[in-house]
């Protein structure tokens, strides 16, 4: 049974990424292409109906996952990319370099993801590129955390000790015997990152501080949506499911508890 | 206790001022002069100065965050740029509703989360549906859980306001039907973090030698897991809680916007989007003090929960 979850996962991530790279042959419309018809219900033209400007709402649904994709893997990457380094060093250099990698993390800790997010965000000035730094910037720590535990793990293991008596440097051992044995955790870990880079860049966008307009962005969708509850459901509702759904298949993905 | 209680707070407090220094240094020099926020886009220069130096801030950056630290330890959050208003006034009638709305919210978490998992877990009949229960409290962002009970209890069934606060003087039933949505929409994400912490250490609990000599005793399972197993696993989720609650100290930013809670979360988004940084420093300030503080009282706790541990 747990098995299963990891390929349900696999399986959304996939749908997703397929709505990405085939975007211009599934949707039917250009999501940016404005029109007269503006707030149309769902119909068999529309089928979830028009937003406030006439565009229509699935073609800017499936469009969306291509924001929501960049954002989530160039965080992660960025994340990884900062983390994973500092997770290797700390763990297996020990004593001060691992009691100053703590400490910074303790810090990251003490302000939630979204609140240094926005301030980041807030300062530098929403756009693609700003975001995927800024939320890689923000999920580095729980990356170095993982790491640096499965590193302490594995520095303590007999091949290693044995790769140190024959004189090997530190570098040489981190690359080729604690990597490998850490990188199963870095990429679940990956993954989940992912996840929250999702969940988080559409809780700015959300807030007024994500990608900025026309370019289709779930979280901004939902916003303006939300004036238009009323009118068409779709208009909020979907780019949120699309939200939740990409969210949680990259979540079952990496989670180890899910 | 007292000296516990004293020591940790100072062993705190380098890490809060340090934050603070680094959160004013980044957003004081990214943002730049306030007085060009506070003038607006076609305002002179020579106005601008003049502003700066009325204000103190042409005045060196160290000296600028010495004097809103002393400031900020004698109550001083200095002015809002936006609201003409000083950042405590503010602050003060807007931290009882985030504090109301938090404490609801993880009281609520906490309840179903460790009750509806420990019957769970002991019976086995309906555990997929808590783990999936669990898994989409975690994965559904608030903004969408949020519409989506407006849209079923508000605009559908016409059962509760769509947004807005009630205070209590309206009346205790108006008060809770404004705070329904809000606590559910932002227990979701605690009860399944908590149901995740708290089933890991339920699992590896209800092994225990003296859980089997419970069982062979002839207690029910109820009895068991409420008795014997609930109480001895409930301390990460006490970790967690204090984590928690120190951070929405800062307020629920996304669902109190959603539900146009007068809170500190939403204070504190119209403060980002209009970049009046008193008011996002003394929020940011707000968190930081709340986690540490907040981290202390579930130290505390755990010597509630299980006597057998003592602090040093």
């Amino acid at each position: 049974m747990p098995r299963r979850k990891p390929l349900f996962g696999l399986v959304i991530i996939a749908a997703a990424c397929l709505c990405a790279a085939a975007a211009p042959l599934i949707a039917g419309y250009d999501p940016t292409q404005t029109s007269l018809q503006s707030l149309d219900p769902p119909s068999s033209a529309h089928w979830l109906g028009t937003d406030e400007l006439g565009r229509d709402i699935l073609s800017r649904v499936i469009y969306g996952a291509r924001i929501s994709l960049t954002v989530g893997i160039g965080a992660a990457l960025v994340a990884t990319l900062i983390g994973v380094p500092i997770g290797l060093c700390a763990g297996y250099l020990g004593g001060k370099t691992d009691l100053a990698v703590v400490q910074i993390v303790d810090l990251f800790i003490a302000l939630p993801g979204l609140v240094l997010a926005l301030i980041i965000t807030a300062m530098v000035g929403p756009s693609l590129k700003n975001l995927v730094l800024v939320l890689g910037f923000v999920m580095w720590p729980p990356i170095a955390r993982m790491v640096r535990g499965q590193t302490l793990a594995v520095r303590e293991s007999v091949f290693v000790e044995a790769a140190r008596a024959v004189g090997g440097g530190a570098g040489w051992i981190i690359r080729r015997h604690i990597w490998p044995n850490v990188l199963h955790v870095a990429a679940a870990q990956f993954a989940v990152t992912i996840a929250f880079a999702i969940f988080t860049s559409s809780s700015l966008s959300f807030l007024g501080l994500g990608v900025p307009p026309p370019t289709p962005d779930w979280g901004g969708m939902v916003r303006v949506g939300f004036d238009y509850l009323i009118v068409n459901p779709a208009m909020s509702l979907a780019p949120g499911v699309a939200v939740a759904v990409t969210v949680a298949g990259f979540y079952l993905l990496g989670s180890r508890e899910a | 206790m007292l000296t516990l209680v004293v020591r940790r707070l100072l062993l705190a407090a380098p890490n809060v001022i340090l934050i603070s220094a680094l959160l004013f240094f980044s957003v004081s020099g990214l943002l730049g002069s306030p007085a060009g926020l506070m003038l607006g886009q076609d305002a002179s220069p020579e106005a601008i100065a003049a502003l700066n130096a009325r204000m103190g801030f042409d005045r060196p950056l160290a000296v600028q965050y010495l004097s809103w630290i002393g400031g900020a330890l004698t109550g001083d959050l200095g002015r809002s740029y936006t609201m003409q208003e000083s950042v405590v006034s503010l602050l003060l009638p807007r931290i009882p509703i985030t504090a109301e709305l938090a404490f609801l919210a993880i009281l609520a978490a906490t309840l179903s989360a460790t009750v509806i998992n420990s019957v769970t877990v002991a019976r086995g009949l309906v555990r997929p549906v808590a783990a999936l229960l669990g898994i989409a409290g975690i994965t559904v962002p608030n903004f969408m859980l949020g519409i989506s009970l407006i849209f079923l209890f508000s605009v559908k069934l016409g059962w509760l306001p769509t947004t807005g606060w009630a205070p209590w003087s309206d009346g205790i039933l108006e008060h809770f039907r404004h705070l329904l949505m809000p606590v559910l929409t932002l227990s979701a994400f605690y009860f399944g973090s908590f149901s995740l912490v708290y089933r890991a250490e339920y699992e590896a609990v209800r092994r225990q030698l003296y859980v089997r000599v419970a069982r062979a005793k002839g207690l029910s399972e109820t009895a068991v897991s409420f008795k014997h197993v609930l109480p001895n696993s409930i301390l990460p989720v006490i970790t967690y809680i204090g984590i928690t609650l120190g951070q929405l100290t800062g307020g629920a930013v996304v669902t109190e916007t959603v539900f146009s809670v007068p809170g500190t979360g939403s204070l504190f988004v119209s403060a980002i989007l209009a970049r009046d940084y008193p008011v996002m420093l003394a929020i940011s300030m707000l968190i930081i003090v709340g986690v540490a503080l907040m981290n202390l009282l579930a130290d505390l706790l755990y010597t509630v929960a299980n006597p057998r541990i003592r602090l040093t």
